[in-house]
């Protein structure tokens, strides 16, 4: 036996263990030490789940609580373009469920990209088609989209959100901070199987969705609004209209219409032109409903009386070198048939006894020249320019309701303010706001701005209002039942060519209130380029008087003529 | 007594055990549970769009009009009628009035 070859083979050995174990620990420290950190993360990147959820868009309802604009789940379907085989099999099998032709489904799939979006927000039954083809390569995650269930009803106001759930137009947008849900990113932890395993110790939460709006609106009067106005938008052959309903007491908007309308679930191919809001965007020269504001500032500045005399000049009088044309000749006539008969030289001599300074004043008064600070986007001054920028005929021509630009919704709340005893509000349109669980977070009281005139001034417009619609020009605004107090107004617009009033073009108006002696609604319609007869007492009257007699009929105010029935089994 | 102890701690690990996979199997319920409520919350809300969009009063005016025929009420034919009591008219009414529609031809009242 010898001791030399035996040892040797031990030799050997051990340093094949050696360098064996030398390589384990290398490889030990290696993955353990110096590649630790990147490796961790690997494997959590492989059983951890990076998800993140967005609480739902908030609801917005009606003053009933009828729902207006919701969000719902819906599919987005996508593509993993690098792991397809054949895009052009797949884009022939998704083509028909997406209703996107072959061709551009494999354009988009052929890119080289790991990600594609191939068709966002589908229609639930889309969904469940996709799921069940179980195409390699394309997948399907749910994506909240928001739903406007009434279609193009009140579409001016609520506005809309874009793809990614942010408010882009109206309310939408205006609220778009307390509408949209909290975001929230989870890890959660799953299986071999990809499956998700609920997370050990941690207590899941669940992202608050946005606060829910209810309005002011009410959606049968908007529906009566937006009806009439369509009808004699499309009559008139009219480019445009508007109708805005304000509750005079509160300012509180009940209906808001805009013609032409525009369904806000399809915006993509439609112009702003087509969406904006057109009762606080638009500025018009509002004619004579002006008259009104500047015959409320002579009652209260004692200027005028209502039985005060004024010459009506037989038709015409020369105003720095320019002569104002009444539309009949008329001769000594009262201050109040001034404002039925509408009469332009009567409204100027009234400017004029007023002066400058307190027509601009009495006119900022109720509201012009500045924003009315309604909960809306988008709303102009409109133009009233300081008297040391008027020129010799500007009290006159302003009077008149010429060089001043107006929204329907500053003329609206000037009259409404009449309707409220001489006590201008802020007229608005969110009344409340929720929290998903119905908390109310906040509640939007009525908000007084200032007094503008006396209840004394303003009861006697009424009453001289009230004669515009019973022997003046605004005759077929007559409610039967009701005593209906308002003003016509006829205004030429600007030809943008020449720079001067056309002749053809003009925008009809109605602005009034009922019942008079204790108004319920205020209304404006205004009718912007009827063809034909442009007459406010023609295309705009009739239109306030459908609206409001509908409009009462449906909030149950009561007939002057109504007959007390007594129910004595209902007492009972 | 060593048997006894011996049988207790295998009794205990089998308990710890069973706890461990009972929990995993409740988390993959709790999965299963939250799924299915996603899913109804999801139904709920699509129901609740199509109700809204069957009760949009555009819709109700053209069923009405043109499947039933009916007509929306002309001047005059409807008439609020109060309760004894409630004074009709100006102010605000306290109670809901009842709405009679008065038939032209006829001249008679019906409800």
């Amino acid at each position: 036996m010898t001791a030399g070859p035996s040892r040797g083979r031990r030799y050997v050995m051990l340093l094949v263990f050696l360098c064996g174990f030398s390589v384990i620990v290398f490889r030990l420290v290696t993955l353990q030490v110096l590649q630790a950190a990147e490796l961790t993360a690997k494997a959590d990147r492989q059983h951890q789940k990076t998800v993140s959820f967005e609480g739902a868009r908030g609801t917005v309802s009606d003053r009933h609580g009828k729902v207006l604009a919701m969000n719902v789940e819906v599919p987005s379907v996508f593509g993993v373009p690098t792991s397809l085989e054949s895009p052009a099999t797949v884009a022939r099998h998704l083509s028909p469920v997406l209703h996107i032709r072959t061709g551009e489904l494999e354009k988009k799939l052929r890119q080289d990209k790991s990600f594609v979006w191939l068709a966002r927000k589908l229609e639930p039954e889309q969904g469940r088609r996709l799921e069940q083809m179980s195409l390699d390569g394309i997948g399907v995650v749910m994506e909240g989209r928001r739903f406007y269930p009434k279609g193009p009803l009140l579409a001016h106001v609520l506005g809309f959100s874009g793809m990614d759930g942010q408010g882009l137009e109206g309310l939408e947008r205006r609220y778009d901070s307390q509408l949209h849900g909290e975001k929230r990113v989870t890890v959660l932890q799953r299986d071999a199987l990809g499956r998700t395993v609920f997370p050990k110790g941690v207590t899941e939460q669940v992202p608050t969705p946005g606060h829910a709006l209810t309005l002011t609106i009410d959606e049968v009067i908007q529906y009566i609004a937006e009806k009439e106005l369509e009808e004699a938008v499309f009559h008139a052959r009219a480019k445009s209209g508007t109708i805005i309903v304000m509750e005079p007491q509160t300012g509180a908007i009940l209906a808001m219409a805009v013609s032409p309308r525009f369904d806000p679930n399809v915006v993509a191919k439609l112009t702003p032109d087509r969406w904006r809001n057109r009762a606080l965007t638009d500025t018009y020269e509002p004619g004579s409903t002006m008259k009104v504001v500047v015959a409320a500032a002579a009652l209260e500045e004692k200027v005028m009386t209502p039985g005060t005399m004024v010459f009506g000049e037989n038709g015409h009088m020369v105003i720095a070198n320019t002569t104002i044309h009444d539309h009949e000749k008329l001769g000594w006539i009262t201050f109040s048939e001034v404002i039925q008969k509408s009469s332009n030289i009567g409204a100027a001599k009234t400017g004029m006894a007023l002066g400058e300074q307190r027509l601009y004043r009495y006119l900022q008064g109720f509201g012009f020249g500045q924003r009315t600070e309604i909960d809306l986007p988008g709303e102009v001054s409109g133009l009233l320019k300081a008297p040391k920028d008027w020129g010799r005929r500007s009290v006159a021509s302003i009077s008149m309701g010429q060089e001043v630009g107006v929204t329907a919704l500053q003329m609206v709340s000037a009259l409404s303010t009449l309707a409220n005893g001489g006590v201008m509000m802020r007229p608005y349109v969110v009344s409340e706001i929720r929290d998903a669980k119905g908390h109310v977070l906040k509640e939007v009281l009525p908000q007084v701005k200032r007094r503008v005139v006396s209840p004394d001034t303003a009861w006697m417009m009424t009453t001289m209002m009230e004669g515009v619609v019973t022997n003046g020009t605004g005759a077929k605004a007559a409610i039967p039942g009701f005593r209906v107090a308002g003003k016509t107004g006829t205004a030429q617009k600007i030809d943008p060519r020449t720079g001067a009033y056309s002749s053809t073009q003009f925008v009809g108006s109605f602005v009034g209130y009922v019942p008079a002696e204790s108004p319920r609604l205020a209304m404006i319609v205004v009718i912007d380029e009827p063809q034909g007869e442009a007459w406010g007492g023609t295309v705009a009257a009739p239109v306030f008087r459908r609206v409001g007699e509908q409009v009462l009929n449906y909030l149950g105010v009561s007939r002057e003529d109504t007959v007390k029935i007594a129910l004595a089994a209902r007492e009972n | 007594m060593k048997t006894l102890t011996i049988i207790a701690g295998v009794m205990l690990v089998f308990v710890f055990v069973w706890e461990r996979v009972d929990v995993v199997r409740l988390g993959y319920q709790i999965e299963r549970s939250k799924s299915q409520k996603i899913l109804l919350e999801r139904e709920r809300d699509q129901l609740q769009v199509k109700v809204s969009s069957l009760a949009a009063p555009e819709r109700i005016a053209k069923l009405a009009t043109e499947k039933l025929g009916l007509v929306p009420p002309q001047q005059g034919q409807v008439l609020m009628v109060h309760q004894s009591g409630s004074a009709p008219g100006l102010a605000r009414p306290s109670s809901e009035p009842v709405r009679l529609a008065r038939h032209m031809a006829a001249g008679g009242v019906n409800e």
